[in-house]
């Protein structure tokens, strides 16, 4: 339960993270979403694949 | 990435604006701005004894590390509160209040560990001069960046910007998104506030309001304090109130306040570049390569 709460909190804390990030590079507010929508989809696969080249390390190693 | 006069923004003003920087007051005063050299220097040091007078040797409690017997370089530094941040960017002040308040003998260092009535508001305003000195020197190297790059033509009055700089990061820091209001970027800038301030708030629910508290997580505390209005709120609501356990999420508590803080730095650094940019322009790309070239031969 905590870890699904946890993971709730992850996606939209990291497209708030991606707004203030992305924000740098625009002047209007529709831009800015538009870039941090895009950059929370890019970081959340990159999440995923670390995840998962984790989990298949603890299962080489046997962890 | 060139302004389109061809000025590179990242060409700093070198290591003697930016070391007179920790002195408040010492740049304007060099400007021949005497006025608000005085104002500097006397804001920033009131501000940090208006603190310390209250946590005293605490402050070497809350340091990146101890001053003991060992006389290795992190124990000097620490001995003249320099290992104290963001106090250490009001030196000056600082230093006195190091020298005034150390007491080797064990009592002393039993008093550092002392809490006290009172230090979670005294924490926030002595770090508040640190920042506060930082913001001055923001605003005297906007000056000098001003005298070295901008030279109007004959006749031509030298453009003011939407707003000052360092101005804007000071409003950001006490309001994210305050100083993009300010600086013409209204919507952004609510955007940006908003993103800020709901990571910091979720921070200080998962963790029943204790992630912001100086006394026990000080390293944690310094990126909190990034954001300058939550750590006061937190220092005058949340910080003295009473723990009757450890709240389950209260790790996650404390990275998302000293994320949300992290991204306050953001925040202000950008603020300061959007007022910036309203007098020294970015060039397009072509521009940019150009300048890129000539760079290389």
């Amino acid at each position: 339960m905590n870890l699904l709460f946890r993971i709730a909190v992850y996606v939209p804390v990291l497209f708030l993270i991606a707004v203030v990030v992305v924000g740098q590079h625009h002047d209007n507010l529709q831009d800015t979403l538009r870039s941090a929508v895009a950059r929370t989809v890019r970081w959340a696969v990159w999440t995923a694949v670390l995840v998962a080249c984790m989990l298949a390390l603890a299962l080489v190693i046997g962890w | 990435m060139v302004t389109k006069d061809g000025i590179d923004p990242a060409k700093g003003l070198g290591w003697g604006p930016f070391l007179m920087g920790f002195v408040p007051g010492l740049l304007q005063f060099q400007l021949g701005q005497k006025a608000r050299a005085a104002a500097a220097f006397l804001s920033c040091t009131a501000l940090f004894f208006a603190g310390w007078v209250v946590v005293g040797e605490r402050l070497f409690y809350w340091g990146l590390s101890n001053p003991d017997d060992s006389g290795s370089v992190a124990s000097t530094l620490s001995r003249f509160g320099l290992a104290v941040l963001p106090e250490v960017l009001n030196l000056p002040g600082n230093l006195v209040g190091a020298l005034l308040a150390f007491d080797g003998s064990p009592e002393g260092l039993r008093l550092e560990r002392m809490p006290r009535d009172f230090e979670h508001i005294c924490g926030f305003l002595t770090a508040a001069s640190g920042m506060l000195a930082a913001f001055w020197a923001a605003q005297a190297h906007w000056e000098l960046r001003l005298r070295r790059d901008l030279r109007p033509a004959e006749g031509e009055s030298r453009p003011a910007p939407t707003a000052d700089p360092a101005l804007c990061a000071a409003l950001s820091w006490l309001v994210p998104g305050l100083g993009h209001a300010r600086a013409g970027q209204k919507d952004k800038g609510v955007a940006m506030g908003i993103a800020v301030l709901v990571v910091f708030a979720l921070g200080l629910l998962v963790s029943s309001g204790h992630a912001v508290d100086r006394a026990n997580y000080m390293v944690w505390w310094i990126g909190q304090n990034l954001f300058g209005g939550g750590s006061l709120f937190a220092a005058l609501v949340t910080g003295p109130m009473q723990s009757a356990g450890t709240p389950i999420d209260l790790d996650l508590g404390i990275v998302l306040c000293t994320v949300a803080g992290l991204m306050n730095l953001v925040v202000m650094c950008d603020a300061y570049t959007v007022a910036e940019r309203s007098v020294f322009p970015v060039a397009t790309g072509a521009a940019n390569a150009a300048a890129g070239k000539e760079a290389g031969a």
